[in-house]
């Protein structure tokens, strides 16, 4: 499969896995790497300024921030928030999704026009809005946030699985398989599962990009993870005050940000060129 | 004199196979040339170079590829466009694949006349229905507003043939035309090529993997295999004496009503078909072959058994002495 | 499992099947039925091998599928060994009738192995230990010609003739009785083509299985059945053993049909088929007889009223211009038409 790759498929396959790959791996040891604890305060060392700039500190290679924590160990910390509550919202999401997706797109008739009806109602949700009255009625968690965004992004997922199973449902070896006597779930996950499996790992990547901005979004906006948690999104939105006299403050979560959410996108462009490429043979 | 006579063509590919190996073919006015082969023997490649239609990534050389007495081994890719369609046609297996869902049988008709010949709107019309109705289509004016997918498959391959005809082309290649088809169509349709052919003197290279269509269609036949021709002659000639081991295992392959009684077995050749590439000496057929030896893996030199009866095989004469 | 088969009746039992389908019927447009088996009944008995023929459009692959289970009939009833498919559950089913499919290519799951693939009946069965399955599809596919270790292997690295071998391994694993084989060499080679049938015959004589055939090919259909049934628009129009069928066709379209071979023999030219340009519609069956508008030899009565059928000796015809030698009376004459 791999023989048939253009080389930028395999450059964005390599890019963006070992960008993600890095940063999964930096989130995991983040208790062991990081110099500081992320949550303490040191009101001496407030704004300090990151390794290149005048005037920084030892101990601190990217400065500290309004209370005087240290922001490496909170960007590092942020990290595993941002991958925690993206892995989660694509698992919910996927779950509900692909579930939803392949029961419409195999047993067609009814339950298919069901499934596009209610595919319909989640896109007229705005999902802002279902965040703001979420947060207003239960306060805002970590777990308000996961749950919010994985009972809302799971249609990206409904629609590719559901057009995928209907290109698989009508291939003879479905029907083989209803012969050989095996039961319904045995066909969805044996059989039709793996086969539509690469187009879904596309969406995956998509998915995770996505839920990753948004929390970071619905944190900027107040309504996603609590302070004092070290959110990327939450650290851009205590930054806006200092923004003009010390750039880095609101840089260094943004650029954090903007590179994983690329790397994942590359990565997404990558395995897209794969699933196409293996289709082709 | 031969309107279509290819000389040592060759096509390769990117990744080092080699498709065709140096055949020649050699086609006379309103004369059939059957070219049969397996599917991956080269034939389909053959018929596309000659077009001028190889995708990319295929590389051609020939020795000479004359079309009414014009080289167009090295015409111009402007010069070949507007060689096809008008001097040179070419009929498919999937005649949806070919026509346009979007535009009326009409409309795509007339195209092809007015872009080779100039002609008006009216004129082309005129010469569209003239055509349906020659390649016997009952009510030419409904079937010229009718989209390509309102028709039957039989009906679609005979608007192909009519679009293939608007020029009067010296050749018409057919590649596997009838395969789609059910078998009371198929004879239809091959019965009307034939006809046709009676009357325009058309050429036609007939490329198919079925031996009843091409020894009822052909005048000369050539058996492709590996990327060569292994056999050629008068559709007589190669039909009833077949000399190279692979033709006589082809034709022992099908069931013949009447040869076989019920329950024999049928005899079937063993293996597949090699991948060629720039490296491969001798026999392409060796590996499947019951007669080969050692001696296969040289160059193979071509020998005739009788006028314009050619093949490529050192051993056949043991092969005929054991079947009589 | 011996308790599933009755010996004594016939292998396959079809009385008046018959499938609608609909199509459309969205909220502006109409509902169109389409019936592509129409009436359809036969009795195959065990050891024999029922050839199918017909073109596009004659409901043929409909009924392989009806007889398998695949599709539920819309009237009418299967019987497979004496049991009816209706009342039979799923594992049932497997063990009393399999299919082999036309496209190797697309009956086997690409993502998975060749020894998963022949075991998933065995799976599917739910009582037989590892061990014995992985020894079964050993078995299996040394019957059927392969090497064992191609097991490893997944269809993506294996020609078509070897895929349609293991399709017929897992077809046979579960030693069902009767094999529905629906175009099982269209899409091969010929050289290929004649090693499928070749093993089809062994394998049918080995272990005595009684086999639906369906092609479009009718030489092939001479070669390996021993009763062949000609369908037109979802009816069989006839039916008799193969010998006297091919020997003398009694419907019109049987005729054309035979006509319309070609064999490999040169200067035989082209026959003329006069069967004109119209062509087969399940969506638009015509009334009377459906073959009227492209007979030949079609007489005024037949747009009016459906023809007889007439059975002789095992021969049964439905076609007004048939020869009227026998009684019309009882279908279960007709049955024994296909019957032993």
């Amino acid at each position: 499969m791999s023989g048939r790759l253009t080389p930028s498929a395999k450059a964005a396959l390599v890019i963006g896995g070992s960008v993600l790959g890095a940063t999964v791996l930096l989130a995991l040891l983040a208790p062991w790497i990081a110099p500081h604890d992320p949550f303490l305060q040191n009101l001496d060392q407030r704004l300090a300024p990151p390794f290149w700039a005048e005037g920084s500190l030892s101990g601190h290679p990217l400065g500290t921030d309004q209370l005087g924590r240290d922001y490496l160990s909170r960007l590092l910390y942020g990290a595993r928030i941002s991958l925690l509550i993206g892995a989660v919202t694509v698992i919910l999401s996927g779950m509900i999704g692909v579930g939803l997706g392949m029961a419409g797109g195999y047993a067609g008739g009814w339950l298919d026009d069901a499934v596009m009806i209610v595919v319909t109602c989640r896109l007229s949700i705005p999902l802002i809005l279902v965040a703001l009255t979420v947060v207003a009625l239960t306060g805002t968690s970590l777990v308000v946030v996961m749950l919010t965004l994985g009972l809302l992004l799971w249609e990206r997922f409904a629609v590719v699985a559901r057009t995928t199973t209907m290109q698989v449902r009508h291939r003879e070896f479905i029907e083989a398989a209803r012969l050989c006597g095996a039961s319904l779930p045995h066909i969805l996950l044996r059989e039709v599962l793996p086969n539509i499996l690469p187009h879904l790992v596309v969406v995956m990547t998509l998915e995770l990009a996505i839920a990753i901005l948004l929390e970071a979004a619905l944190s900027f906006l107040g309504l996603g993870v609590p302070p004092p948690l070290p959110s990327w999104g939450l650290m851009i939105a205590e930054a806006r005050d200092q923004m003009f006299f010390m750039p880095w403050v609101i840089t260094i979560p943004g650029v954090a940000l903007f590179t994983l959410v690329l790397a994942i996108n590359i990565l997404g462009d990558g395995l897209r060129d794969l699933v196409a490429g293996g289709h082709a043979r | 004199m031969s309107v279509l006579a290819v000389q040592d063509l060759r096509v390769g590919f990117r990744d080092g196979t080699l498709a065709v190996r140096g055949i020649s073919l050699d086609l006379g006015h309103g004369e059939t040339l059957g070219l049969v082969g397996e599917s991956g023997c080269g034939k389909s490649v053959t018929s596309l170079a000659v077009m001028g239609l190889l995708a990319r990534g295929a590389a051609r050389t020939a020795a000479g590829i004359r079309l009414a007495g014009e080289d167009i081994a090295r015409a111009s890719e402007r010069r070949m466009a507007q060689l096809r369609g008008d001097r040179i046609a070419m009929i498919f297996q999937e005649p949806m694949t070919s026509l346009n869902p979007a535009y009326t049988v009409g409309d795509q008709l007339s195209e092809v006349y007015r872009r080779h010949r100039g002609a008006g709107r009216l004129q082309a019309r005129d010469r569209a229905a003239d055509l349906l109705a020659r390649v016997g289509i009952a009510n030419p004016g409904l079937r010229l507003a009718q989209y390509p997918h309102e028709l039957s498959g039989g009906l679609r391959q005979r608007v192909m043939i009519a679009m293939a005809l608007m020029c009067e082309p010296d050749v018409l290649i057919a590649d596997e035309p009838t395969t789609a088809l059910d078998v009371t169509v198929q004879a239809q349709i091959l019965r009307l090529l034939q006809d046709l052919q009676k009357e325009t003197g058309l050429a036609i290279l007939l490329i198919t993997h079925d031996l009843g269509v091409v020894a009822r269609m052909a005048d000369r036949v050539s058996v492709m295999y590996a990327g060569e021709i292994v056999e050629s002659g008068t559709a007589e000639a190669l039909f009833g004496r077949p000399m190279h081991p692979y033709t006589r295992g082809l034709l022992d392959s099908i069931p013949v009503p009447g040869k076989l009684r019920p329950g024999d077995q049928l005899k079937a050749i063993p293996g597949t078909v090699p991948r060629i590439t720039a490296a491969f000496r001798g026999c392409g057929f060796r590996d499947r072959c019951g007669l080969a030896d050692r001696g296969c893996e040289d160059t193979i030199m071509p020998r005739e058994e009788g006028p314009q009866h050619r093949y490529l095989c050192r051993l056949s004469s043991e092969l005929q002495g054991q079947a009589s | 499992m011996t308790a599933l088969i009755d010996e004594a009746g016939p292998a396959v039992s079809v009385r008046g099947l018959r499938r609608d389908f609909v199509r459309g019927g969205g909220l502006l447009s109409t509902h169109a039925t389409v019936r592509a088996v129409d009436g359809v009944s036969f009795d195959v008995s065990h050891g024999e091998v029922l050839g199918i023929v017909g073109e596009s459009g004659s409901g043929k692959s409909t009924l392989a599928r009806l007889i398998t289970g695949l599709l539920r009939p819309t009237a009418g009833d299967v019987r497979i060994a004496g049991r009816s498919l209706a009342e039979a559950d799923r594992r049932q089913r497997a063990r009393l009738i399999q299919q082999v499919f036309q496209d190797p290519y697309s009956s086997l799951n690409p993502t998975q192995r060749v020894r998963d693939i022949v075991a998933l009946p065995l799976v599917a069965q739910g009582d037989v230990p590892r061990e014995e399955r992985a020894r079964r599809v050993s078995e299996m596919l040394a019957l059927v010609g392969l090497d064992p270790a191609v097991g490893e292997r997944y269809p993506g690295q294996m020609s078509g003739g070897q895929r349609q071998r293991v399709a017929i391994a897992r077809a046979l694993v579960l030693k069902p009785r009767i094999v529905v084989c629906d175009e099982p060499t269209s899409a091969l080679d010929v050289s290929v083509q004649a090693q499928i049938l070749n093993l089809l015959q062994a394998l049918r004589r080995e272990l005595n299985l009684t086999l639906v055939f369906i092609s479009h090919n009718l030489a092939v259909v001479e070669h390996i059945a021993t009763h062949v049934a000609v369908m037109y628009l979802g009816r069989i129009v006839e039916a008799a053993p193969t010998a006297e069928l091919f020997g003398s066709p009694r419907h019109p379209y049987t005729a054309a049909l035979l006509q319309s071979v070609l064999t490999p023999e040169p200067g035989k030219g082209i026959p003329r088929i006069p069967l004109g340009e119209g062509f087969p519609d399940p969506a638009a069956i015509p009334p009377g007889c459906r073959f009227h508008p492209r007979c030949p030899s079609a007489l005024p009565a037949c747009a009016d009223a459906s023809p007889p059928l007439r059975v002789d000796a095992g021969h049964l015809v439905e076609c007004i211009l048939a020869p009227e030698t026998a009684s019309r009376e009882a279908t279960s004459q007709v049955h024994a038409g296909l019957g032993p």
